[in-house]
């Protein structure tokens, strides 16, 4: 029993689920659920559909090359059993993992970043551009609140006049 | 041997065929142009290569008629007789005979003109000596038209005579009509021979096929004889008469017991004595048909002895006195019940094949067929015995292989012992991890899974995997380390406050508002020429509303609101002194007086008076005022609705499709690109 990976977006197939189609030249295509079988049968191409793997892969949105991801290989070859090494890959499995993750959370912001910074920029822009468009006031009162607490009201509204 | 196969022969074309068939091949292979100018020698060639021509096609023509037909004295005598039984002897010759003489006349005839040819001197002259050869030959063909006639239909019949082989094995059905021989023949072989309840229903020839010891039978079946002179006989017992006659063959006399067919056993026996010299040197056999109505056993005492008669007649033919055996003579059968059917043929055969040999075995031809034959049969050499030989090493081998599977087969427990322990075929089941390899054979019950968290095991199992490890949180370590000294760096100055980002989230909102109402308004109201009131129903356009929302943005309303009023004009028009005056202190009093009042003081600034509207002008068309104002008020009605509803009208601005897709694209298959 192994677990395989969709062809159309990559997931893991756990046994018991999924569809498999074997072409008149032995190729096995496996598929996790009937969206990605009816996308084979679409003829579309998995680079091409945005939530696959491969297209997220290809566009830079996923880590592709990682020293973690070394561990992980289709061996084709048998190995005879060994409980001392089986138990060490036991252990070493969960830690691959959680390093993994942490990595491609990294990845992410830093694939993030750019955006975010452009983002600021622009907040910055409109706040100093747009904020005549807010009753004078409620500008004031989060800007200067501790002078305004102090103030007369009459001053207000000679500079509501004044700006008149 | 000869082949008697008359199938072959060319057809004879009746006299008028003839003499078109010749002429237009002279016609077609001679040369057909000839003028008056050329030299008279070429001129006689000409003409005598066209004779000469069409005699030599009559004669080769006539002599393949002559020589395909048989030669009655030439061929078998069975064959002879019985085309002179069929055909006479006579007509047949005298026709061949008239045949080659048209052949000799036709040759005379062309020499002769020939030799005139050769003494023609003109081409007329030529021509009509050509004409005349060629005529007289064709008079000698029209001659001899009916023997051609009569020729030609022996050889339709001849080609459908049965191809009989005289010379092979023979079995040879004769008897009175009527009596079974052609039911007979159906049996025995595949011929498919006409069987009906009265006489001569079989009015000449067959020949079937039957097999016998591998041997292959030419079985004959004749039309039945009558007993009456040779002479009075028709040519339908002729041709059984030949056949008895020529053929060396076995021969079936059958006999009608139960006088069924219409003669007695007396008037059988009677033809039998009469014709028996035909059967001499042949094998015979007696066969009495139709034992189904009468066994043989219970014929009467007259008829019996005549039987016994025929039997003893019989057993002489073959010329050896009593040597022949009985049981081979007389024999009983019925074609109905097929009973003693296979019998009858396999005596007849018998016989034959025993005379055949005996025959052959007298004549001289014996040492060449003795010569072909040779058995072999091995003599021992002497007493000795040679059994096969095996090395006694080889033996040695054998023993001790076999004794040491026997040992190892008993130290060995086997599965099947095991089995037999642990409760029987069904309860034991063999457990096949006791046959791994492993470095350690406590491990070969571990349970282990495939699958953790989400990932196969098998994909990561590695000796060196502790070692890989480290190395990968050593990595680790190193990047968070690197990480940590880059935030300390980075200085985030850009970072808006808790307050900032409140603040733009209001000013979004209020932005996203003034989209929505300026796309609602785009939708509704500015499309439209006016605004009515019942598209304005929840009065939104106020100056209340407009002092509301100045005052929440904290400026002062009251300014712009008396500004908006004042824009009402009265109901009435007028120009006054006061109003001119109070007009420049318009500002200062502003804020202590309330808006009623100013509104009620509010005047409009004054116009420049212009032309009435319905004021006739020349050249307009109008009678009147009246008249106008009346042309104006209905110009005015007839849009009104149509303005209402916010429809498009005759005034509205049209910007015709200047580029009109039809017109512009496609091929042109009817019509033009400016019209279509």
């Amino acid at each position: 029993m192994r677990l395989e990976k969709c062809w159309f977006c990559s997931s893991t197939i756990y046994p018991g689920h999924g569809i498999q189609f074997v072409r008149n030249d032995a190729k096995i295509f496996r598929f996790c659920r009937s969206k990605c079988h009816k996308n084979f049968k679409m003829k579309r191409n998995p680079r091409k559909v945005k939530w696959t793997k491969a297209y997220r892969c290809l566009h830079g949105k996923d880590m592709t090359q990682d020293s973690t991801f070394e561990f992980e290989r289709k061996r084709n070859r048998p190995e005879r059993y060994d409980r001392n090494v089986t138990a060490q890959t036991l252990k070493a499995i969960p830690l691959i993992t959680k390093i993994r993750h942490e990595r491609h959370k990294k990845h992410i912001t830093e694939r993030q970043k750019q955006g975010k910074t452009k983002q600021r920029e622009r907040d910055a822009k409109e706040l100093e551009q747009d904020i005549q468009m807010l009753p004078k006031k409620d500008t004031m009162l989060s800007t200067q609140k501790t002078k305004v607490v102090v103030k007369v009201s009459q001053q207000q509204t000679e500079e509501n006049l004044m700006e008149e | 041997m000869v082949q008697y196969n008359f199938k072959r022969i060319t057809v004879v074309p009746p006299g008028k065929d003839f003499i078109d068939i010749i002429l237009s091949r002279t016609q077609r292979q001679t040369p057909t142009v000839v003028h008056k100018g050329y030299s008279i020698s070429r001129i006689r060639q000409f003409y005598m290569r066209k004779v000469k021509y069409t005699q030599s096609n009559f004669y080769e023509k006539l002599s393949t008629v002559i020589d395909d037909f048989p030669r009655l004295d030439d061929i078998h005598p069975f064959y002879g007789d019985l085309l002179h039984v069929l055909y006479n002897k006579d007509h047949y010759k005298l026709a061949l005979g008239q045949i080659n003489t048209a052949r000799n006349i036709i040759a005379k005839i062309a020499k002769d003109y020939l030799r005139l040819l050769k003494y023609g001197d003109s081409l007329y002259r030529c021509k009509c000596l050509k004409v005349a050869a060629l005529g007289r030959m064709c008079t000698v063909i029209k001659r001899i038209s009916p023997s051609l006639a009569y020729l030609e239909q022996i050889r339709q019949h001849m080609a459908r005579l049965p191809s009989i082989d005289p010379n092979t094995r023979t079995l040879l059905i004769c008897g009175y009509p009527n009596v079974g021989k052609s039911s007979f023949m159906n049996k025995i072989t595949r011929a498919d021979v006409d069987v009906q309840p009265y006489a001569f229903t079989t009015k000449s020839l067959f020949v079937g096929h039957a097999d016998y010891k591998y041997l292959r039978y030419q079985v004959i079946d004749t039309p039945g004889i009558l007993d009456r002179p040779f002479e009075d006989r028709n040519i339908i017992e002729m041709c059984s008469i030949t056949a008895l006659a020529h053929l060396r063959a076995a021969v079936l006399f059958f006999l009608d017991i139960s006088g069924s067919c219409g003669y007695s056993i007396a008037q059988q026996a009677a033809l039998f004595h009469s014709i028996k010299s035909l059967f001499m040197n042949k094998p015979l056999v007696i066969v009495c048909n139709k034992t189904d109505l009468q066994p043989l056993e219970n014929l009467s005492e007259e008829d019996m002895k005549l039987v016994m008669e025929m039997k003893a007649e019989a057993m002489k033919t073959l010329g050896h006195g009593g040597e022949a055996n009985e049981e081979g003579v007389l024999l009983t059968m019925s074609t109905l019940t097929e009973e003693g059917v296979m019998a009858v043929k396999n005596a007849a055969c018998e016989r034959l094949l025993d005379q055949r040999v005996e025959i052959k075995m007298k004549s001289k031809k014996i040492n060449d067929c003795l010569n072909r034959f040779h058995v072999a049969m091995p003599k021992p050499r002497d007493n000795k015995e040679r059994p096969a030989c095996i090395p006694q090493a080889v033996l040695d081998a054998r023993a001790s292989a076999a004794a040491a599977k026997e040992k190892k087969k008993l130290e060995r427990k086997l599965e099947k012992d095991l089995e037999n322990e642990n409760g029987g075929a069904g309860v034991y089941s063999a457990s096949l991890k006791k046959h791994y390899l492993l470095a350690d054979d406590e491990w070969k019950e571990d349970i282990l899974p495939e699958i953790l968290d989400g990932h196969n095991v098998a994909d990561f199992l590695d000796p060196d995997i502790l070692q890989r490890c480290e190395e990968l949180e050593r990595e680790e370590g190193l990047r968070l380390e690197e990480e940590a000294a880059q935030e300390a760096f980075q200085i985030d100055g850009h970072e808006l406050t808790e307050e900032q980002r409140e603040i733009l989230g209001q000013i979004r909102k209020k932005k996203a508002l003034l989209i929505q109402e300026h796309r609602m308004k785009k939708r509704t109201a500015e499309s439209r020429p006016i605004v009515p009131r019942k598209f304005d129903k929840d009065r939104t356009f106020t100056t209340n509303r407009m002092g509301r929302q100045l005052s929440s943005m904290g400026f002062d309303p009251s300014a712009a609101m008396d500004r908006a009023c004042s824009r009402s004009r009265g109901r009435k028009r007028e120009r006054s002194l006061s109003r001119a005056a109070s007009d420049g202190d318009d500002m200062d009093i502003d804020g202590q007086q309330s808006s009623k009042k100013l509104r009620a003081l509010s005047r409009s600034r004054s116009r420049s008076k212009s032309r009435p509207s319905e004021e006739v002008v020349p050249g307009e068309g109008f009678k009147d005022s009246a008249q106008k104002k009346k042309a104006i008020k209905k110009a005015k009605d007839s849009v009104r609705n149509r303005n209402k509803e916010a429809r498009r009208g005759e005034a509205d601005r049209v910007i015709p499709t200047l580029k009109p897709k039809h017109l512009f694209s496609g091929k042109r298959s009817i019509g033009k690109t400016s019209r279509r």
